[in-house]
């Protein structure tokens, strides 16, 4: 069972809205860091991923395993939700 | 209808990009049902670029982003669905195609490939392995971790110029290399010339990029050749827009025929050489890659899928009349 879902994302990343999009459409809440807005979070989202790119999808389950999931990659969201 | 538990529509569209969207406005407004499958961006290479300028009715310009979504809601507004997945093969069974897809066996009287096309890769060392961690296809994606920084831009069109302008907002210096020659818009040009002009963009002509080398998991620099002679660039990443290749990979055992370089091949009515498969936009052979001729394809592809439904088109054909197009 997902526990929280967290989007690393900037103003201007469309494959940001494509997961979010995918996320409402399973009706999964989620958490939004802009990195626009939050440039201080970018060594988080590095630290995290090890990819300089956005969207990062981070699923965290309720045994505090984590999913991350770089880019909008269905193959891997889709199971990182189940 | 056809006899079946499968999934039927009266069209489905491969792609959701401004061609398959722009061509949805125009079926579902005649209530012609139609479903849309992305598998990417909804609004494709259009929704990842920065700002759009040349698109008419908008004399400031739009944001790709901004663009795309709005091409989105005119199309749902009438009824179009869109469905994220992705299609794997086309099979002619006659008056229904069958599509495989990522949710199962569907079934449409007619469809329209409107796939487009992604980035053409360079295809030197270093550019895989740094793919996404200093090697990168979206400025508008992975821009923003290059503020204050130093990077390198590859190519020398429109795409390229205008996305080495959007990363100037970011970067302290761009080496912008160029194989041959500037091939933009004098709009663009002017742009560039004004960012050479304040130290922002260096423009490397004749400069062939040849390896992108990395240290300590990062990319530190790119060798190339500039005027024949051997040359580095120092860099904390790398964007390519080198040109585009078409997303036709499924179509590879297909009976619909490509083109050489692996466009789709139409006739003047946009059919594909499967009868009730059309193509639109940057997936069709002989397209200018443009937004506003991609809606235009769209719009024309989609009042030829009418023709179709409605008995009236012929299969792909040398033969085909100007009358049925001066019909429409």
């Amino acid at each position: 069972m997902v526990k929280n879902i967290t989007i690393f994302t900037t103003n201007t990343c469309a494959y940001c809205a494509m997961v979010k999009k995918y996320l409402d459409t399973k009706q999964h809440k989620y958490d939004v860091v802009n990195l626009d807005e939050q440039p201080e979070r970018q060594a988080e989202a590095l630290a995290i991923s090890g990819a300089l790119t956005v969207p990062i999808t981070v699923v965290t389950k309720h045994d505090d395993t984590q999913n991350v999931v770089i880019g909008y990659n269905l193959a891997q969201l889709a199971p990182a939700l189940a | 209808m056809a006899a079946t538990d499968i999934p039927t529509h009266d069209v489905i569209m491969i792609g959701a990009g401004p061609a398959a969207l722009a061509a949805a406005v125009y079926t579902t407004r005649e209530d012609i049902d139609t479903l849309l499958f992305e598998r990417g961006v909804i609004g494709g290479l259009a929704a990842i670029t920065d700002m759009v300028d040349n698109y008419p009715g908008f004399p400031e310009g739009i944001e790709g982003l901004t663009l795309a979504q709005q091409l989105q809601q005119q199309a749902e507004r009438f009824g179009a669905v869109i469905e994220l997945g992705e299609v794997s093969e086309i099979i002619d069974e006659g008056e229904y195609k069958r599509l495989k897809t990522t949710s199962g066996d569907m079934l449409a009287r007619a469809i329209l490939i409107a796939t487009g096309s992604d980035y053409k890769k360079i295809g030197v060392p270093g550019e895989k392995e740094y793919y996404g961690r200093g090697v990168h296809y979206c400025a508008t994606c992975d821009g923003a971790f290059y503020r204050d920084k130093k990077i390198v831009v590859v190519g020398g069109g429109n795409s390229a110029i205008q996305e080495a302008i959007f990363l100037t907002r970011f970067t302290n210096h761009i080496d912008l290399l160029v194989r041959s020659k500037i091939r933009a818009s004098e709009v663009l040009r002017h742009e560039l010339d004004e960012l050479v002009e304040a130290g922002k963009i260096t423009v490397h002509l004749n400069t062939t990029t040849d390896e992108i080398v990395g240290e300590d998991n990062a990319v530190v620099k790119v060798l190339a050749t500039k005027d024949g002679q051997k040359t580095e660039f120092p860099t904390d990443g790398v964007f390519v827009f080198v040109g585009l290749i078409p997303n036709t990979q499924f179509l590879a055992e297909s009976d619909i025929e490509l083109d050489e370089v692996g466009f789709v091949r139409t006739d003047k009515h946009l059919q594909t050489t499967m009868p009730g498969v059309f193509a639109a936009g940057d997936v069709r052979s002989g397209a200018t890659m443009q937004i506003a001729s991609a809606v235009g394809e769209g719009a024309t592809a989609a009042l030829m899928i009418r023709e179709y439904l409605e008995g009236k088109l012929e299969p792909q054909s040398e033969h085909a009349t100007e009358a049925s197009v001066a019909q429409l």
